[in-house]
């Protein structure tokens, strides 16, 4: 297996550590970019609205 | 040359590297599948990418 030697030289007191913070931190990153950047999280979490997703606006003629 | 009994600096030998990297790969697996799972669930029943 590719790499299967490396904890001869990494203690893996401290790689796996690293490796699952490495996941978590990133993991938590997006959710958390996701519930900030969005209004649909917040909504869902919410509750009791049915239709969530806002249709364009029908309305795209230019006015002069 | 190998040599399969010599202790390396994080005292280990080579095999219980390889044991605990397998050990290691094989606990990834399983929580990419999970994950993936969860995305699933999600996906279906949240309006994310909806």
């Amino acid at each position: 297996m590719i790499y299967s030697k490396m904890w001869c030289v990494v203690k893996p007191s401290v790689g796996i550590p690293v490796f699952i913070a490495a996941v978590a931190i990133a993991s938590f990153s997006v959710h958390l970019a996701l519930t900030i950047n969005t209004s649909w999280v917040k909504n869902f979490l919410n509750g009791g609205a049915k239709v969530v997703a806002a249709a364009p606006a029908a309305d795209a003629t230019v006015k002069k | 040359m190998s040599n399969s009994d010599k202790v390396w600096p994080t005292g280990l030998t080579e095999a219980e590297s390889e044991e605990i990297h397998r050990n290691l790969i094989q606990g990834t697996q399983i929580f990419g599948m999970i994950a993936a799972f969860a995305h699933l669930l999600a996906y279906i029943y949240s309006p994310w990418l909806k």
